[in-house]
């Protein structure tokens, strides 16, 4: 799978990824967040991930970064970026945990680990969304419960902001 | 590694490439476009008892988009002072990728679709969801406050249509069991068109599409008498033709993605090849929503909020439990 | 390279990228960013191993769909949270917010 859309797609997604953390204007920064999302959403559709890869694209691109480009453009412009010494502890930190988390995975081989959940050749979406309701559907209902008390939270919140 | 450069070749010289470019792909979509533009102004003229564009050529002016192409090409490009030029101008380019995407979803007739994606339609209305984001950027993008208020506004609307957008084209996917849009058509084809089971759905879809694409009578965001454009207001000549451009291929995506979804696409007596029928039922859409700009008066921005969260959504969910009996049969209650 | 290698050296990457950016910015949406990057990693990582295994298996995708939608309520919480303290006070620098009351 190295090949063209796959180079493609990672080199866009951590391009943007660290263009929104060094973009300089915080609407930039939502933008490239954003276009690093839509890559994501691209290599869950190489991984035939269909399914999540449009959900991906429905929730974090439509609905996470329009939150974000709101919220940016009602805080305003806000400070710099703190001394040289401090980033290059962090950098060094960052690289530590990477090599460390990717030594350990890049040991697990893709061996077999059989298990009750196996589907072979068949993972397709009739096979997801038959496991969605079958098995994990005490979970769907308590995640609409969750969601329910986030929309309260945040209704919450924009209240408490208008009062006080 | 096995050669990007040979893919690239392969993939240039394929028809493949050829559906992109030229139909259903980006050209047939500029020149239909430019077709819309005229078709609706000379439509929208002859309801209100006027002549309608008629200088640009003997035959009743039907060169006129292609005129008004030309004119805004010629005009001067004034970006506003202390605008984000970096937004100003990738939004609308950014709306017109997204539009000519939309179309590629689309069974045109049987074996013409540029992706013919397992979750074809989630996948259409989740490119919808993009829109609201790119409203808001080129409305801040203007540094003027009547684009940023229309990009709010546009915001707000196109946000609260979009769940009751979704769940009626949930209704057509519970009867018809895939998600894919040709599966969509094919079931047509043995079950009949969906819009007798479907009729509340279809009603709320053309309903709902009509509030994503801001077009009349739910265009506050650009309301022209009042507040001067909205968010289209700060853009030039040719840039105001890049903002015009995405409305009428999300016109014309929706239209196609109604007449796939509830009149059975390209299916019909096989007296005309199945592309024509597409195209016919297709601009019976378009002509039906361009009739509404015509008929009905705009409507007020919280009036509109409040309908589209409450009455919308409730008539949605009842789109859903009548799919459901559908589905399961009378004998279920 | 084997594919799941080259995925998941995408996602530590990512993972990479996100640590460095909650540890070193003091913006709270620059934060945000980061926390959004290393979900994304997250999800990343869930769905290659759970398609490139052998078997495949489809349980990574549920799990996923699950944190999408966890992670974007996460997000809209904190973002009303951030644009509540940036009403009162008028910097969010995360490190002058240290106290629980006022």
């Amino acid at each position: 799978m190295t090949d063209l859309s796959f180079l493609a797609l990672a080199t866009v997604t951590v391009a943007s990824a660290i263009l929104a953390l060094e973009a300089r204007d915080l609407v930039y920064g939502a933008a490239a967040l954003g276009i690093s999302f839509l890559g994501i959403a691209g290599l869950f559709f190489l991984l035939d991930a269909s399914y999540t890869g449009v959900f991906q694209i429905a929730v974090y691109i439509g609905a996470v970064v329009v939150l974000i480009l709101f919220t940016v453009m009602l805080v305003g412009p806000q400070l710099g970026e703190p001394p040289l010494e401090l980033k290059r502890l962090s950098l060094l930190t960052a690289l530590l945990v990477s090599l460390l988390l990717g030594t350990a995975g890049s040991l697990t081989s893709a061996a077999s680990f059989p298990g009750p959940d196996s589907c072979g050749a068949g993972c397709d979406l009739v096979r997801l969304s038959t496991t969605l309701i079958n098995q994990y559907g005490v979970p769907l209902e308590f995640l609409s419960l969750v969601l329910a008390a986030a929309v309260i939270g945040a209704l919450t919140l924009a209240k408490a902001e208008r009062k006080g | 590694m096995s050669d990007p450069v040979s893919q690239i070749l392969q993939l240039v010289t394929s028809t493949y490439f050829l559906e992109i470019v030229v139909f259903p792909g980006l050209i047939s979509i500029a020149i239909l476009g430019a077709f819309f533009t005229w078709f609706e102004r000379k439509l929208t003229a002859r309801v209100q008892l006027r002549i309608g564009p008629s200088y640009s050529s003997p035959v009743g002016g039907i060169l006129q988009g292609f005129a008004d192409i030309i004119k805004l090409l010629f005009k001067e490009l004034i970006i506003p002072e202390g605008a984000d030029r970096f937004f100003f101008i990738m939004s609308p380019v950014t709306a017109l990728i997204i539009g000519a995407a939309l179309l590629g979803l689309i069974p045109f007739a049987p074996g013409v679709q540029i992706a013919n994606v397992e979750v074809g339609l989630p996948a259409f209305l989740a490119i919808v969801t993009l829109s609201p984001t790119l409203v808001l950027l080129a409305g801040w993008s203007a540094n003027s406050k009547f684009p940023f208020i229309g990009g709010l506004r546009a915001l707000f609307q196109q946000t609260a249509y979009e769940i009751p957008l979704w769940l009626s084209a949930l209704g057509v996917v519970m009867i018809t069991g895939t998600l894919n849009l040709t599966g969509i058509v094919q079931f047509q084809q043995n079950n009949g068109w969906l819009i007798l089971p479907q009729a509340l759905g279809a009603v709320l879809f053309i309903v709902t599409s009509t509030a994503e694409m801001e077009r009349l009578p739910f265009d506050l965001p650009e309301a022209e008498s009042e507040i001067m454009m909205g968010w289209q207001a700060e853009y030039p000549g040719p840039l105001f033709m890049l903002v015009q451009g995405p409305a009428f291929i999300k016109l014309y995506a929706f239209a196609a993605l109604f007449s796939t979804l509830y009149l059975g696409g390209y299916l019909g007596p096989a007296i005309i090849p199945p592309i024509v029928w597409f195209f016919l039922k297709t601009i019976v859409i378009i002509v039906a929503v361009m009739l509404f700009r015509s008929t009905f008066p705009r409507v007020r921005l919280d009036q509109l909020l409040r309908q589209g969260w409450t009455t919308l959504l409730t008539l949605s969910i009842v789109n859903i439990v009548i799919a459901y009996f559908i589905v399961v049969g009378l004998p279920a209650i | 390279m084997e594919p799941l290698t080259s995925f998941f050296a995408v996602s530590v990457v990512l993972l990479g990228i996100g640590i460095y950016g909650l540890t070193t910015k003091r913006n709270a949406l620059r934060i945000l960013f980061s926390i959004e990057l290393i979900y994304n990693a997250a999800n990343l990582n869930i769905i290659a191993f759970a398609r490139l295994r052998d078997p495949p298996i489809v349980t990574g995708q549920v799990l996923v769909l699950f944190t999408i939608a966890l992670a974007a309520m996460e997000a809209s919480v904190g973002l009303a949270i951030i644009m509540l303290v940036s009403r009162l006070n008028v910097d969010i620098d995360l490190r002058k917010l240290d106290r629980l009351k006022g």
